[in-house]
């Protein structure tokens, strides 16, 4: 399966990952709150480049697959009174099915035409859901749980370091040429006996599991869903943002993108609302133009040995 | 994306990078200059020396959907708290305190309170907590509070799912949601008990209770529904809907949602061609601006408000009653909002906010203490009277002892109609006439 | 109203708005069409447009007639300013446009979107504001028509028309045209690509800033900074609709949204109306991608 040995980016992230582990225990709530929701947008990151990043499919509508999680854990936990975790796994599980129902249909569109349908649907999912008063009235559902920060850390931790893996296992494996083949030239991969279609699904159900997960996660740490904002386009608009930032396709791409998105816009929140989605409109204008394959892509270019080292 | 099949020299690298960064951080610095130095700012009063601060802290909606009800809410506050710090401050144990206010804009979107009400908290160490303004946001907020144990007073969230949750720290200020239209619906019924109603709201928790709890009102009193029915929130044209009820036979519409909406349920009844012969509409009625983009056609449209500065509580009203009086009059909140902020004259949003200050202000002198525990007490048995009117929470914290007021445009100026004993001479003209 | 006569008011205002819808997406359907690029900051424009009628009408009483063309104007600056920014390196030296340069015009143009949308905020507050323009109402036995939507479905029309007339009548127009099927064939009859290719975003940048204008005779109070959001999905969905390129797929496509949306309220919920309307997408996509047109 696998090409080669594990090198140095995956021992890299797991460095990364122990040390996050490790300031959620030592440094106090106040900090792993704020680390909380930088791994949730890694999660969702990682997510998005399954379908988006590896595969170039591009998902506008990738926030769907995260108000299913929260719309998931929120019914879940408000109106049966289940462990939270239990609602993580429902809305993974609900992720990879609509993603599967979904794709089937969508992804035989080409290039814009798939991305001009995942928003259609976003659109469409939010009036749908508040048509039903089982949803809350607009949508809202409030989820009174005890104060479980730890629980909800390492429950998002758990699964970016499965996403962290998996991204780079299918990078370096024969699956990642596959992946590769269609985004070279999608007409091609299927002459050499690649099977882009459920490659394509693949990659689409993976990112609907775990954005499922995200998504769950999220309304577990902010404590409800409210259907207005669980189909906010800015969430995609991030998800996109990180990775094309970070690295398209790449393993460390997604959580560099994420830390880069995240940690300013978190001091810049109190000063200008508006600042951080400013900002990071200009850099993907100026990585879209002029660096499509992100900072990790950069930094490869520009030096020999971190170009062995970097994936 | 594929890479481009380039090899980057180091010092192209160097300069692409610096090149980012720079743009970056002019870009944010612009923004920031701008924000602060170019746009208008409320101006903040000076606070006397030599006093420690008790710290309250909160997100408003300075930016998004809710900008114009939060800014009138973040200039009342700014008012009620420059009151007290002028007027001896907070005194605890002998000492005295000035109230120093800790907020962000919290865009109007409910992303943003988990994180920044975590930064309150944790790292700015607020001490006392108001909720942000929307029983949507404020839903989204209360849980902080009571994972961190702080008193919060919900001054803009009156939705009453709120109290429903268990939550021991969260008490309302304002009448909650399901007592919005009962003024309305109370003289509808006393005055035109014929008419037939409908109702049309927007699909957000606090419409949605506000008119639901109306339209189950009015059937217990008799009344009879035509139309019931609501819209998402980002519907631009209500024209269906209204052609609806009209042809379903309804001589009177309430409903609505924040501003935008109400808005635009009055503009459009003119080209669908409906003159309900009474309107009641949800919070967008008692903003001047809504007189201001309707002009004519906002005249005799009434709104349920929670105050106005006509009311009449004042000292002498509360000795009356035999219930404590704390805080500014009416005049003396209305001329220390006017010369503390930039945001025109205080609707009821400015009124909540501001008597949220003022509620949580004497709970910590009555309870002596800034612990939260001892001050949440204290709260859960006051009784008093502001200029905002009555205070009094029940078991669950939702307010039970401040009244509603109905209100309606006569004549260019917002006058309030009802309930009689605290509608000094107005009374409600019928039928609405259109533009 | 009876139940029929209810119907029928709906499909009349579901074709009136639907003409506005028309005109706000063919600035888009003639950039696509051309040059085939897919503007994710389309709502932007829209919005920016509308937000020109509303100062134009602030300070200088203009009616969203008026200021249409006026917006025009502006938009045919943006837009050669817009090819020059993000177009012109990506199509200078390509016969087609290829899978790599379609991403990163999306990904560039969804960055352009959040930043002019945010910028929006900043500068105009998120405060929504809205145009007074109401000439009156025309009445047809129990059928009230504003004047305003008819005056602006008209000019709707009329705007589709003209640009249908600029393409196929004028010299200038096939050229477009030809660059629209065959890069490098028009490069050897002498036209200069670059020179085809801004003129057409120009002019769907003309088109696209005076729909805004005429849009905001129906969102009276909607004028907002992030109604880009909503009114670019419309318009995507729109041109599949029609057929990309197509430059009457416009108004079918808009039709079509427009009578969906209203017609189906008569029986539903809005909720399910505009949830309907925005799937139409799927099946048009999934049986007749090259739109409804011929």
């Amino acid at each position: 399966m696998m090409i080669e040995k594990p090198g140095l980016t995956l021992y890299g992230l797991f460095i990364v990952m122990a040390l996050l582990a490790a300031a959620a225990l030592l440094l106090g709530v106040a900090v792993s709150s704020i680390l909380v929701l930088l791994l949730i947008y890694a999660a969702l990151a990682y997510s998005i480049n399954f379908i988006t990043g590896m595969i170039g499919y591009v998902d506008f509508g990738h926030v769907l697959f995260m108000a299913i999680g929260s719309y998931a854990l929120a019914t879940l936990v408000s109106y049966y009174g289940a462990n939270p975790l239990l609602g993580v796994g429902l809305g993974a599980l609900l992720g990879l099915v609509f993603a599967l129902g979904i794709g089937l249909v969508i992804l035989r569109f080409r290039g814009v035409y798939f991305a001009i349908a995942t928003v259609v649907l976003v659109l469409a999912a939010y009036n749908i859901v508040l048509q039903f008063p089982q949803l809350g009235a607009g949508g809202e559902i409030i989820v009174n749980l005890t104060f479980q920060p730890l629980a909800t850390y390492f429950t998002i931790w758990t699964i970016v370091l499965i996403e962290i893996v998996l991204t780079y296992y299918v990078n370096r494996s024969r699956i990642g040429f596959g992946i590769r083949a269609i985004r070279n030239e999608e007409d091609a991969a299927s002459s050499v006996g690649v099977s882009p279609q459920t490659l394509k699904l693949t990659g689409y159900m993976l990112g609907g599991l775990f954005g499922g997960a995200g998504g769950a996660v999220y309304a577990w740490s902010i404590s409800g869903v409210t259907a207005g904002p669980a189909f906010d386009f800015t969430f995609s608009l991030l998800m996109l943002a990180m990775i094309i930032i970070g690295g398209v396709g790449t393993s460390i791409g997604p959580l560099l993108g994420a830390v880069v998105v995240y940690i300013p816009s978190y001091f810049l929140l109190t000063t200008v609302a508006q600042a951080q989605p400013l900002i990071i409109g200009l850099l993907v204008i100026i990585m879209a133009l002029f660096l499509p394959d992100g900072i990790v892509g950069l930094l490869r270019r520009s030096d020999e040995r971190l170009r062995l080292v970097l994936e | 994306m594929q890479a481009k099949p380039r090899r980057l020299t180091k010092r192209t690298t160097v300069i692409i990078a610096v090149v980012i960064v720079a743009i970056v951080i002019a870009s944010g610095g612009g923004t920031y200059y701008y924000i602060n130095y170019v746009a208008q700012r409320p101006i903040t009063c000076t606070l006397p020396s030599g006093r420690d601060a008790i710290k309250v802290g909160f997100t408003i909606s300075l930016t998004g959907t809710f900008n114009v009800e939060g800014a009138k809410s973040l200039a009342g506050i700014q008012a009620a708290a420059c009151w007290i710090n002028n007027n001896g401050g907070v005194t605890v144990n002998g000492k005295t305190y000035n109230i120093v206010l800790n907020y962000y804009d919290d865009q109007s979107s409910s992303a943003q309170i988990s994180t920044l009400y975590t930064k309150i908290i944790t790292q700015d160490n607020a001490q006392f907590l108001l909720a942000p303004y929307s029983s949507g946001l404020t839903g989204a907020a209360a849980p902080l509070a009571e994972q961190y144990n702080l008193v919060m007073l919900s001054h803009g969230g009156s939705s009453d799912s709120i109290w429903t949750k268990g939550y021991k720290n969260v008490f309302g200020i304002l009448s909650p949601a399901s007592t919005y239209f009962n003024n309305a619906v109370d003289w509808l019924k006393a005055n035109h008990p014929g008419d037939k109603l409908a109702f049309l709201h927007a699909d957000d928790s606090f419409s949605a209770a506000a008119s639901g709890a109306a339209s189950k009102y009015a059937v217990q009193q008799g009344l009879s529904v035509v139309y019931n029915a609501s819209y998402p929130a980002t519907s631009q044209d209500l024209s269906t809907q209204l052609t609806a009820a009209q042809g379903a036979g309804a001589d009177d519409l309430l409903g609505g949602g924040h501003f935008a909406d109400g808005v635009k349920i009055v503009q459009q009844l003119s080209p669908v061609g409906w003159k309900p012969k009474f309107i009641s509409l949800l919070v967008a009625v008692t903003e001047p601006q809504f007189r201001q983009q309707l002009g004519d056609s906002a005249n005799l449209v009434t709104g349920p408000s929670q105050w106005e500065t006509t009311v009449t509580y004042s000292p002498a009203t509360a000795q009356t009653s035999g219930i404590p009086w704390y805080g500014p009059t009416e005049s003396q909140f209305v001329d220390y909002y006017s010369k503390q902020a930039n945001a025109g004259s205080p609707t009821y949003h400015s009124g909540e906010a501001g008597a949220a200050i003022i509620v949580l202000a004497d709970a910590i002198q009555k309870a002596n203490s800034l612990d939260s525990t001892a001050v949440r007490q204290t709260i859960s048995s006051l009784h008093i009277m502001t200029f905002f009117g009555q205070f009094q929470v029940d078991s669950t914290g939702k307010q039970s002892g401040h009244s509603m007021v109905l209100v309606q445009w006569q004549n260019g100026g917002l006058v309030v109609v009802a309930p009689a004993i605290v509608a000094a001479s107005g009374t409600v003209k019928y039928p609405y006439a259109g533009s | 109203m009876v139940a029929a006569e209810l119907v029928v008011r709906d499909l009349v205002f579901g074709l009136l708005l639907g003409c506005v819808f028309s005109v706000v997406a063919h600035g888009l359907n003639i950039i696509w069409g051309v040059v085939k690029v897919v503007n994710i900051a389309h709502g932007e424009f829209i919005m920016l447009g509308a937000y020109g009628a509303y100062f134009l009408n602030l300070f200088a009483g203009l009616t969203p007639l008026e200021a249409a063309p006026v917006d025009a104007a502006i938009g045919l600056l943006v837009g050669y300013a817009f090819y020059y920014t993000f177009l012109h390196r990506e199509l200078r030296d390509k016969e087609t446009i290829t899978l790599q340069s379609e991403m990163v015009t999306l990904a560039a143009t969804f960055g352009l979107s959040l930043f002019v949308s945010n910028l929006a905020i900043i500068f105009f507050t998120g405060n929504p504001v809205g145009v007074n323009y109401n000439p009156g109402t025309l009445q047809f036995g129990y059928l009230r028509v504003p004047l305003a939507a008819l005056y602006v479905a008209i000019l709707s029309v009329l705007i589709i028309t003209g640009t249908w007339l600029f393409l196929e009548r004028t010299f200038i127009g096939s050229t477009i045209r030809a660059y629209a099927q065959d890069v490098t064939a028009t490069e050897l009859v002498g036209a200069n690509p670059a020179k085809v290719a801004s003129l057409a975003t120009a002019l769907g940048f003309a088109v696209t800033m005076a729909g805004g204008a005429l849009l905001t005779v129906w969102v009276p109070v909607g004028i907002n900074p992030l109604m880009g959001a909503l009114y670019a999905p419309i318009s995507f969905v729109i041109v599949v609709l029609g057929g990309p390129g197509k430059m009457w797929g416009s108004l079918v496509g808009g039709l079509t949204l427009g009578v969906v949306i209203d017609l189906l309220q008569a029986f539903t919920t809005a909720q399910i109306a505009y949830a309907a309307a925005f799937l139409i997408l799927i099946p048009v996509l999934v049986f007749r991608p090259e739109g409804l047109l011929k």
